[in-house]
C-alpha cells in the first residue's frame, strides 16, 4: 500500500499545525465560530449531539496493522474505547475533545494518516472496491488511481469552496462494489479493444433528499488524461453549480436541472482547454511510482484446495457455515477474502472496540500481509488469507465476536449513527437494526432468505443509504415521535437503482413486524433460486405493498 | 463604493489608488473599477479614455440560482483591462477561485486579480495559488497574520495558477 | 440542523455544547454552564425564554460554548424533563451506549 514520501510527510504536517493554531485563535476568541467551522470540518470536525466527532480518513479504504492500531490507541487515549465505520470505508471517533485534536492529529501523522477533506464542501474520501487486488476479473487495481486522484483534489486551491461536498467513488471490476453511480463522480475503468487501459466516467449519483442515479458523461477517457477531465467537471461545477439553496447544491441536481447532453458539452468544453496545457498530465515514472506500492503481495505457490481448511470444515459446523458466508474466492489458488462482519446479532453496526481492533491488526500482520480494508457496508476485510489459516484467523475472530457468518445476509445491516450521536437525526436507526438483528437472530432462517440488504438512515440525508437497500427504512419525525418509512428495490452496484417508498409511514412498535412481512411475502413468492432483489424486480411493488397494509 | 478596507497587493499594505465606481457617474482619470454591465455598454467609449480601468465580477446576480457573472464575458475586453476585482460575496462562495484561474490560464491576463468581499485568512494561501495578487482585507489585519498565513502550506499536490508544478510532477524533476 | 422548535413552548431551559470538549451544558439560574439537566435554569413563558436565552448570549459567549437555543420543556407532577427525544437524549446519552455519556455520570456517581 501508499507509503508517504517527503512531500506527504510535510504536508499533513503543517496542516497539523496549521489547525493547531486555528484551534488555538478559536479558543482565545480571534477566530468567530463562524470563521472557524469550515476550518473545522475541512480537518473532519463536526459538532454532534452529546460531543464532537473526527472522521478520520482511510483512503480506498486500505489501512496496515500499524494504522489500524493506532485507531485503537486514539480510541483508548483520546476517546471512549470505539470507534465506528463508516460508508465511505472511513473511520470515527464520537468523543474527541477539541483541544486535544490537534494533538491526536500529530499522532495520526505519525502512521501517515489524517482527517484532511473528511467534511467541508470539498473533495471527499476516494473510496474503491474493497476486495482491490485480490478478487479475481479486476482490469486494474483501482487504488493506484485512488492515490492519484487523492493526491491532487488535497488542499486542492480552486476547489475547497464548493457548492456542496464533493465523493468520488473508483471501481476496476464488473461487479460493482463501491455503489460508483451513486456517487458525483464514478469511475469505472475499463479496456478497449485494442488493451490500453481508460475510464469511464459517471456524474452527478448520489442519495439524500433527491437520489439519483450517476449519467454517464465520458465512455473512455485515457490514462493521461483523467486528471483533466476530473478538472474539468470541478470546474464546471465550481462555477456553474448552484448555490442559493444549499440543498439544490449537489452536482447531482445541477445534472438534472442542466441536463446530460448540455452537461456533457460544459465538460467536454472546458475539458478541451485544459487539456490542451497538458499541465495534468501525470509522468509515467509517477504512475509507476505510485503502482509500485500496490503490487501483488509475494503469494506463496499453493494448490487451489487445502485439506486443512476441508477438514476444520468436517469438524466445526459453525465454521463451515462462516466459511460459506463471509469467505470469498481469491484471484490466486490457495489463498481466500475474509469478511469481518462487525454485525453480531443485537450489536451496533459497524462499531468495533479498541480490543477488537487490535485483535484484527494482529491477524492482518501475522496472516493477510499486513493488510485490512473497510468497506462502505461497514464491515473489515483480510483480502488474502491462506486457506490453511482460515480456521486459525475464526478462531481469533471469533474469540473477539467478530465471526459473525451473516454477510449479505438481514442481519448485516447498514445503519447511520442515527438520533443517538447525530445532531441531523429525526429518529434512532442502531435500535432499530439491533431489533432486526434479533427478530432474525436463527442464522439459518438468515441463509434460508438469502441476500438481502437491509439500510438505515436516521434522516433525509440518507448517510445509512436507504435508498440503494433492497429494504431501505427512513426514520422520520412526526410531532415529536419516531416513524419508519419503508422502501424496496433498491441497489447499489451495477445494477444500481433507487428504491420505492411503500406508502404509511410505521411505528416503533411495528417496524420490525412490517420487515417479516416484507421477508414472508419475499419467501413466499420466490422462485428457484431468487433472491430478494430478483423476486422484487420480478414481481414489482404491489405484492408487498398489499401485504403490508393489509387491513 | 465605500471602501472599507486595506489593500494588500504582492504582500505588502498599500493605499489603493483605484476607486469604484457606480453605473453613471462620469469617470475621471484615476485608475475606475466599473461593473460589467457598465462596461459592456460603455466599451467603445471606454476604449478612448486615456487611463486604467478595471472591473468587478460578481458572484451572485438578481436571479434564482445566484450564478452571478461568467469570467468568459470578459474576453473581449480584455486587452482594456488592468484589473479584475472578484467578488466573494460570503467566503463560502467560492466561484472566484475557478474565476481568477480561467483569467490567468487559459486567458493569460497578466494585470492586478484581486479579491473582494468576505476574505477569509485562510483563504489567502488559496487565492494566490489561483493567481489572485492583491487583497481588499478588513482593516484589522496585520501584516504579519498575512504573512505567515501565505507559508502554511509549503508545497502543493497539484498545479494551479502559481508557479508550484505540483508533488506529482515535482518527484520527477 | 434538525433542531425541534420550541414554538408554542410553556417551559423552555437552554443548552449549547462546550468549547473545549463540546460537553453538552445547560444553563444555570446563576448563568453558569453546567452538565446535567437537573442544574437547568427553566424558564415559564415566552418572554421569560426569551430573556433566558438572552442570558446565555452575552458578547463573549463563543469562549465558552457553541450555539445556545432553547428547548422544550415539560413538567411532570415534581419535576421538569426534556419534551423532544432529541433533548432527552442529549441529556442522557446514546440509548445503545448505556455505559456512556452523562447516563453514565450519574449511574456513578449515586
Amino acid at each position: 500500500m501508499y507509503r508517504y514520501d517527503e512531500f506527504d510527510h510535510q504536508l499533513v504536517s503543517e496542516r497539523v499545525k496549521q489547525f493547531r493554531g486555528q484551534v488555538e485563535r478559536r479558543v482565545s476568541g480571534e477566530l468567530s465560530e463562524d470563521a472557524f467551522k469550515p476550518l473545522r470540518l475541512m480537518n473532519g470536525v463536526y459538532l454532534q449531539l452529546h460531543a464532537y466527532m473526527l472522521r478520520v480518513a482511510i483512503p480506498y479504504g486500505t489501512l496496515s496493522s500499524k494504522q489500524l492500531r493506532m485507531q485503537a490507541h486514539i480510541a483508548r487515549k483520546y476517546d471512549r474505547g470505539y470507534g465506528h465505520f463508516t460508508t465511505r470505508q472511513n473511520i470515527q471517533f464520537n468523543w474527541p475533545a477539541l483541544d486535544k485534536i490537534p494533538d491526536l492529529l500529530e499522532e495520526l501523522a505519525t502512521v501517515e494518516m489524517h482527517a484532511i477533506q473528511t467534511s467541508g464542501n470539498c473533495i471527499r474520501n476516494v473510496t474503491s472496491d474493497q476486495y482491490a487486488a485480490a478478487i479475481d476479473g479486476e482490469v486494474e487495481d483501482p487504488r493506484i488511481i485512488s492515490e492519484i486522484i487523492r493526491q491532487w483534489s488535497t488542499f486542492h486551491p480552486e476547489f475547497t469552496y464548493l457548492p456542496r461536498k464533493f465523493k468520488i467513488a473508483v471501481t476496476g471490476h464488473d461487479n460493482d462494489r463501491a455503489a460508483i453511480k451513486l456517487h458525483d463522480i464514478g469511475i469505472v475503468i475499463k479496456q478497449n479493444e485494442l488493451g490500453d487501459v481508460g475510464y469511464e466516467i459517471h456524474v452527478g449519483g448520489g442519495q439524500g433528499r433527491t437520489p439519483f442515479i450517476a449519467k454517464k458523461m465520458a465512455d473512455f477517457v485515457p490514462k493521461a488524461q483523467l486528471l483533466a477531465y476530473l478538472e474539468a467537471v470541478m470546474r464546471v461545477y465550481n462555477m456553474l453549480g448552484r448555490r442559493d439553496n444549499s440543498y439544490k447544491a449537489r452536482i447531482k441536481i445541477m445534472v438534472h436541472e442542466t441536463g446530460e447532453v448540455e452537461m456533457r458539452r460544459l465538460i467536454e468544453a472546458e475539458f478541451a482547454k485544459i487539456d490542451a496545457s497538458q499541465m495534468l498530465a501525470v509522468p509515467p515514472a509517477e504512475i509507476d511510482r505510485i503502482s509500485a506500492y500496490f503490487a501483488s503481495p509475494e503469494f506463496e505457490t499453493l494448490p487451489a484446495s487445502s485439506d486443512v481448511l476441508e477438514a476444520a470444515k468436517t469438524q466445526d459446523a459453525d465454521f463451515a457455515r462462516w466459511v460459506r458466508a463471509n469467505v470469498v474466492a481469491h484471484k490466486q489458488d490457495g489463498y481466500a477474502i475474509v469478511n469481518i462482519s462487525l454485525k453480531p446479532i443485537g450489536g451496533v453496526p459497524g462499531d468495533a472496540s479498541d480490543v477488537q481492533m487490535e485483535a484484527v491488526a494482529d491477524l492482518a500482520e501475522r496472516y493477510s500481509f499486513d493488510e485490512i480494508r473497510v468497506t462502505h457496508e461497514q464491515n473489515l476485510v483480510l483480502p488474502h488469507i491462506r486457506l490453511d489459516d482460515l480456521k486459525t484467523v475464526y478462531d481469533a475472530l471469533h474469540a473477539h465476536d467478530l465471526a459473525t457468518a451473516n454477510l449479505g445476509l438481514i442481519s448485516d445491516t447498514i445503519a447511520c449513527p442515527g438520533l443517538d450521536y447525530c445532531n441531523l437525526a429525526n429518529a434512532r436507526s442502531i435500535p432499530l437494526a439491533q431489533e432486526i438483528s434479533e427478530r432474525f437472530a436463527d442464522l439459518d432462517r438468515q441463509y434460508d432468505i438469502g441476500e438481502l440488504k437491509i439500510k438505515i438512515s436516521g434522516c433525509i440525508n440518507a448517510c445509512g443509504h436507504h435508498h440503494v437497500g433492497h429494504i431501505g427504512i427512513l426514520g422520520v419525525d412526526k410531532k415529536g415521535t419516531e416513524f419508519y418509512q419503508i422502501s424496496l428495490g433498491g441497489s447499489a452496484d451495477e445494477n444500481a437503482s433507487i428504491g420505492k417508498i411503500t406508502g404509511r409511514a410505521f411505528t416503533e412498535e411495528t417496524i420490525v413486524d412490517a420487515i417479516e412481512t416484507v421477508v414472508t411475502t419475499y419467501t413466499d413468492m420466490r422462485e428457484g433460486s431468487e433472491r430478494f432483489i430478483d423476486t422484487y424486480r420480478r414481481v414489482g411493488l404491489d405484492p408487498f405493498k398489499e401485504r403490508l397494509y393489509a387491513e | 463604493m465605500p471602501n472599507k478596507y486595506q489593500l494588500m497587493r504582492e504582500g505588502a499594505l498599500c493605499q489603493d489608488e483605484w476607486i469604484y465606481s457606480d453605473e453613471a457617474t462620469a469617470l475621471s482619470e484615476a485608475p475606475t473599477i466599473i461593473s460589467l454591465s457598465r462596461l459592456k455598454a460603455e466599451a467603445d467609449d471606454l476604449r478612448a479614455r486615456n487611463a486604467k480601468l478595471g472591473v468587478q465580477l460578481l458572484a451572485d446576480g438578481n436571479g434564482k440560482t445566484q450564478l452571478g457573472e461568467d469570467v468568459q464575458e470578459l474576453e473581449p475586453y480584455l486587452d482594456m483591462l488592468s484589473l479584475v476585482s472578484i467578488a466573494f460575496p460570503t467566503y463560502r462562495n467560492g466561484r472566484g477561485f475557478s474565476a481568477a484561474r480561467v483569467l490567468r490560464e487559459q486567458f493569460n491576463f497578466d494585470g492586478e486579480i484581486r479579491a473582494s468581499g468576505e476574505v477569509l485568512h485562510d483563504q489567502w494561501a488559496m487565492m494566490r495559488r489561483c493567481g489572485i495578487t492583491a487583497f481588499e482585507l478588513a482593516p484589522t489585519v496585520r501584516l504579519e497574520t498575512f504573512t505567515e498565513a501565505m507559508s502554511e502550506l509549503s508545497d502543493a499536490y497539484q498545479p494551479a495558477a502559481d508557479d508550484q508544478r505540483g508533488a506529482l510532477w515535482q518527484r520527477h524533476k | 440542523m434538525a433542531q425541534h422548535s420550541s414554538k408554542g413552548a410553556r417551559f423552555q431551559a437552554v443548552t449549547a455544547n462546550r468549547l473545549s470538549d463540546g460537553e453538552v451544558v445547560y444553563l444555570t439560574p446563576d448563568n453558569q454552564w453546567a452538565e446535567t439537566f437537573a442544574a437547568a435554569d427553566i424558564s415559564d413563558g415566552p418572554e421569560a425564554g426569551d430573556a433566558l436565552l438572552a442570558r446565555a448570549l452575552p458578547a463573549d459567549f463563543e469562549l465558552h460554548v457553541l450555539e445556545p437555543y432553547l428547548f422544550e420543556v415539560l413538567q411532570d407532577a415534581s419535576h421538569f424533563k426534556p419534551a423532544s427525544v432529541r433533548e432527552i437524549i442529549r441529556a442522557a446519552g446514546p440509548t445503545v451506549r448505556l455505559d456512556l455519556g452523562k447516563q453514565d455520570d450519574a449511574k456513578r456517581e449515586s
